[in-house]
């Protein structure tokens, strides 16, 4: 019915079609993953201010205390002069009448406040008690936001009802001129470098450092051991149910209805969504047989493990059946048993199968949220010890992205918290996938031979 | 001299024993209100702080758990939001737990709006009908001509039970409720959204604009002399009083202490007078 | 009885081989039983959740009946007194659900065919195990991007985004269905004129589709958002986060049609497209299907995502393909209220969460037994 010709422009807006959706696909995940990466890059490098190395030598004692005491020194002389204006204005405003001191110094209270945010507390006044108030700005780029908060006054402009208010930034100099405060704000634009002294670094202790304060300050190191625990604790009851239970579907089971009924199980078990394991594990883990008496990372791993074992299952079971026959005829007509032969023979060459799916179903493990919401996950907590696991709950990678990003108190302040743990755990299960794919080529090469 | 000498070793372990008491040690497992997790969290910062020794773990999964975990033994300390319901001491009692009421701070519900939105105060009256839809756009309370984006806390939180006893009078929020899990997700779904209105506790106001309620600006002094009407106490339930001299009581009895309180001020809370 | 007294008879080989074969069978049965114990232990527990679950459910039915809880759409589970009509939230799954399938199946399934049969084989080799990877990135992290950068973004930019989104989309689509019609069209003309009508005819076309891409970019660019976290947000991220599943299936079940049919195909003159059009999909239909199936249970039984970015509100928007809405999904709904949960006053308020569980669990054990039957169904016609 169609001419050569139109049949070949379909042809090619067909292909067209294809090459383009499998553009988009990429555009998409790229649009993903790209401000993630680039974001959690910025946890580990970024410019890092004196305040910083002050606290990683008081709080964790890393760095070179002789080299950092020499800075702290250098940018608090930097800074004299900042306090030097502050205290010739209190004093100076004492001199004034009654209305225009009062809200001289409430102007000048919330001016000190935005400086307090920015260089930490100031020298002579007592210690703040919160952690986070101790310190000024660790990174540079919280800094300039808190050196726009000293220098302006967010206000909005509300003159036009019918629309919402406009956003304006009004100059906070206006407030204090012709006092002895005026020149205070030319000088933190210009010498902000000095009384901060940025420096890009690696900070490695991101994920070696616990968190302290509510990760104000420090790394995730208490996330990371969290996670590590859990998908360990899930592939110790995982592995060997998945492995022998692919053993005897592939070796063992006959055609029957019990076997064909296990098997149904397990694929719908695949399907069960993760969030009900959380409520089953919730409901029989920890109120029926109590494995533990609170949320526990052994409660959560056992939850975790029954959710990855369908996989588990399915992936050796395929590793399996991959075996030729002949090898295990071989076995057999050898004089082993069914069962040496399965170790000997047939288990070892499945091995890079089972290896793969061991390591893919470690990455799913290692994501999961929902499960270990009610079984295992807490949003504050130290790393724990082994022995620990057995009773005490842990934070992870997975709930405290989920955590600090809605429930957090300071949400923007810690921002490169969050897109620091979003990167580790993207990358810790890109990488383990990755070594999956390396596995697979390599000993299916090595079997080859 | 030599009994001198003696006196001076026997202080000297005195000493140590002493010191290798404050070695403390020990697990503590706080479980419920997102609202009381700020100062959870702080009060663990600070005793972790002070004695390394000791694990202090901060789930903050919504008042309604703090009571479960109370009631089922998975939890040292309940954070709460609101006071226990009866049916829960009910549970409580047939469980064989003694609840123990220990109120930490004040708190005061502060309604926030977007810092974009020229609406500066509301009376309860209006609130309640923004939050059952009669009032659906702002341009009705003088506002832009904008739709009211109504955000709500989720139904397992202390904080809502609270506003809905003290604003909604048991009237049904609106359909178009969008709800969130904690304070910290109200405060930044209002602050990226023009036409968003919600209620968080005290601590969460930070960037957003407070709205005065029947003409009280909320503020420490309104909250506890009851001028502002949405206030409320801020508990930690035990079961039974933790014996004295063991890490819980000591930990469960910060919020007396100067420290304690001056955390609970900084965090943006009312301490107790 | 011979066996227990050795020294009397000289021994026979044949029985010791048989006592010793009887020995051999036993272990080997004992074996194969506790294989058998460990393989149902991990079924069991399938039953186990469905019993745990059910068991939790029920108490919520004969609390309440179930009239309330398929047809109201009232869902004031703390209010007194409480109600929990949970059909808004059923909705509220659906119509993330239905998003997502709108972004993942077309993409996917085409995305599938250009990396089966257009790519060629060395770059498939290759992308194939990239897109594997990408079905591994945990669902927090895509819920976290659909609440930190989609949902702000939607709300400052409003339509723009939409706009911009359906250049990117319709664009590379429009050019591609007017190169076709042009062809189609222009196909009826005399010879003569074949070539020159087909510019022409082309060039309106083009003309026509630019035109109505440029209304449809204004309409959806005056589109004010009111709330980033909606069913749209969460529609799309859904769907980008099931692609990599719904390529890989589908892509083995089109290399499982085989080469023996593309080539039967190519010899009797059919172009690419004719082939897989009319050959290598219809083979392939079952695995596709199955695809999708997976596609769906992936996107209805996510947590995080929809948590984050669907808004939670319980309400069936007006009207209701209102993607801008924001909706309630089921498991989200567990997530969020299990807080309150007091199970130990077994009150209606914990129940009703189970009876949630348990529809998705009904829906998912569904889901399975269609594709099962699905895959059952082709074999038998193939065989």
């Amino acid at each position: 019915m169609s001419s050569r010709s139109t049949r070949r422009i379909l042809d090619r807006a067909f292909t067209g079609l294809g090459g383009f959706s499998t553009l988009l696909l990429a555009a998409a995940l790229l649009v993903i993953l790209v401000p993630i990466l680039i974001k959690g890059f910025g946890a580990f490098v970024f410019r890092e201010t004196v305040e910083h190395r002050r606290m990683l030598l008081d709080l964790y004692e890393t760095g070179d205390r002789a080299a950092v005491e020499t800075e702290v020194a250098a940018a608090a002389k930097a800074r004299e002069p900042v306090y030097a204006m502050l205290g010739a204005f209190k004093k100076e405003v004492e001199a004034l009448p009654a209305p225009e001191r009062r809200k001289l110094k409430s102007d000048c209270k919330d001016l000190e406040k935005a400086l307090n945010s920015l260089l930490g507390p100031a020298p002579g006044t007592t210690q703040p008690i919160l952690l986070r108030q101790r310190y000024g700005q660790n990174r540079w780029d919280r800094a300039q936001v808190a050196i726009g908060k000293v220098l302006y006054e967010e206000a909005y402009d509300y003159s036009d009802s019918s629309q919402m208010g406009k956003k304006i930034l009004v100059p906070r100099v206006e407030r204090f001129r012709g006092t002895s405060l005026e020149p205070l704000f030319d000088y933190v634009r210009d010498q902000s470098k000095a009384m901060l002294l940025p420096r890009w670094i690696f900070y490695g202790g991101f994920l070696t450092h616990t968190s302290r304060d509510a990760h104000f300050f420090g790394g995730i190191r208490a996330e990371v051991l969290g996670t590590f625990y859990l998908t360990l604790g899930a592939m110790l009851f995982a592995v060997p149910m998945g492995v022998i239970a692919a053993i005897y579907l592939v070796e063992y089971a006959r055609d029957n209805w019990l076997n064909s009924l296990i098997r149904s199980c397990v694929s719908t078990l695949a399907g069960v969504p993760s969030i009900v394991f959380g409520l089953f594990g919730l409901a029989f883990f920890i109120n029926t047989i109590h494995v533990s008496g609170s949320k526990s990372v052994l409660a959560g791993s056992l939850t975790l493990g029954l959710l990855i074992l369908p996989t588990l299952i399915r992936a050796s079971e395929e590793a399996l059946r991959a075996v030729p026959h002949t090898y295990k005829q071989a076995a057999l007509s050898l004089g082993a048993s069914p069962w040496k032969s399965i170790t000997t023979v047939i288990l070892p060459a499945a091995l890079p199968g089972i290896l793969t799916g061991i390591v893919i179903s470690m990455g799913r493990a290692a994501g999961e949220t929902a499960p270990i919401i009610f079984t295992a996950a807490v949003s504050v907590g130290q790393p724990l010890t082994l022995l620990k696991t057995l009773t005490q709950p842990t934070p992870a990678l997975s709930w405290n992205i989920y955590n600090l990003c809605t429930e957090h108190e300071a949400v923007d302040e810690i921002r490169h918290v969050q897109y620091g743990m979003v990167f580790t755990l993207v990358l810790l299960v890109l990488l383990l996938n990755l070594s999956a794919i390396v596995i697979r080529a390599r000993l299916s090469r090595k079997l080859r031979v | 001299m030599k009994v001198k000498r003696w006196i001076t070793v026997c202080a000297l372990a005195a000493a140590m024993a002493m010191n290798a008491g404050a070695e403390k040690k020990g697990n503590i497992v706080m479980d419920g209100s997102t609202t009381v997790g700020p100062i959870a969290k702080a009060f663990a910062e600070y005793y972790m702080g002070k004695y390394p020794g000791v694990n202090i773990s901060v789930s903050e999964s919504g008042s309604g758990n703090g009571a479960k975990s109370i009631i089922n033994g998975t939890a040292d300390i309940g954070n709460m939001s609101c006071a226990m319901k009866d049916s829960e001491l009910e549970a409580a009692k047939s469980k064989g737990v003694k609840v123990m009421e220990h109120i930490v701070a004040m708190d005061g519900i502060a309604i926030v709006v977007h810092p974009g939105n020229p609406v500066a105060a509301l009376t309860v009256e209006q609130l309640r009908k923004i939050y059952t839809g009669e009032i659906g756009n702002w341009s009705q309370l003088g506002g832009p001509n904008k739709p009211v984006v109504v955000i709500s806390r989720d139904t397992n939180s202390g904080t809502y039970e609270t506003f809905e006893t003290l604003v909604m009078h048991s009237e049904r929020m609106t359909d178009k409720t969008e709800y969130v899990g904690s304070n910290g997700a109200i405060r930044q779904r209002v602050m990226t959204t023009d036409g968003a209105i919600g209620y968080v506790g005290l601590a969460f106001t930070h960037g957003l604009k407070v709205v005065d309620i029947d003409g009280v600006t909320p503020t420490p002094e309104s909250v506890l002399d009851k001028s502002y009407p949405i206030g409320r106490p801020l508990y930690m339930y035990t079961n039974g009083e933790p014996a004295e001299g063991t890490v819980l009581a000591e930990f469960l009895g910060l919020y007396k202490t100067s420290d304690g309180k001056k955390i609970i001020e900084e965090q943006g809370f009312i301490p107790m007078p | 009885m011979n066996a227990d007294v050795p020294g009397n008879r000289p021994q026979h080989g044949l029985q010791l081989s048989k006592r010793a074969r009887r020995l051999r069978r036993l272990g080997s049965l004992a074996g194969q039983g506790f294989l058998l114990l460990i393989t149902s232990l991990s079924s069991l527990a399938v039953l186990f959740i469905f019993i745990f679950i059910a068991k939790d459910a029920i108490p919520f039915f004969t609390l309440r009946g179930f009239a309330e809880f398929f047809t109201s759409t009232r869902w004031y589970p703390s209010s007194q007194p409480p109600e929990f009509g949970v059909l808004s939230i059923f909705f509220g799954s659906g119509i993330v659900t239905l998003g997502a399938i709108i972004v993942s199946v077309p993409l996917g399934i085409s995305a599938a065919v250009c990396l089966s049969d257009v790519l060629p084989f060395h770059l498939r080799q290759m992308v194939k195990p990239v897109i594997e990877m990408l079905a591994a990135i945990p669902s927090v992290a895509y819920g976290f991007f659909a609440l930190v950068v989609l949902a702000p973004m939607m709300q400052e930019k409003g339509g723009s985004v939409l706009a911009v989104l359906a250049w990117c989309i319709g664009a590379p689509a429009a050019v591609l269905v007017v190169l076709v019609l042009s062809e189609v069209l222009s196909g009826g003309m005399p010879v003569r004129f074949r070539g020159a009508g087909r510019y022409g005819v082309g060039a309106a076309l083009l003309g026509l589709a630019g035109w109505g891409l440029w209304r449809a970019s204004a309409f959806l660019n005056a589109i004010v958002i009111p709330s980033g976290t909606n069913a749209l947000n969460a529609s799309v991220i859904l769907g980008i986060m099931a692609l990599p599943t719904v390529v890989s299936v589908s892509e083995d079940a089109l290399q499982a049609a085989g080469r023996d049919l593309r080539m039967a195909s190519y010899a009797l003159g059919a172009t690419r497209a004719e082939t897989i059009l009319r050959v290598v999909i219809p083979a392939a239909i079952s695995g596709i299907t199955s695809a999708v199936i997976l596609g769906i249970m992936r996107a209805i039984g996510e947590t995080m995502v929809v948590w984050m970015a669907s808004g939670n509100a319980a309400q069936i928007p007006t009207p209701w393909f209102d993607f801008l809405q924001p909706v309630r999904t089921l498991t989200a709904t567990i997530a969020g209220d299990m807080g309150e949960a007091d199970h130990v006053t077994g009150s209606a308020r914990y129940h009703v969460l189970f009876a949630m569980a348990l529809c998705l669990l009904a829906f998912s054990f569904a889901c399975n037994l269609a594709s099962e039957m699905v895959v059952r169904r082709t074999k038998r016609r193939a065989g």
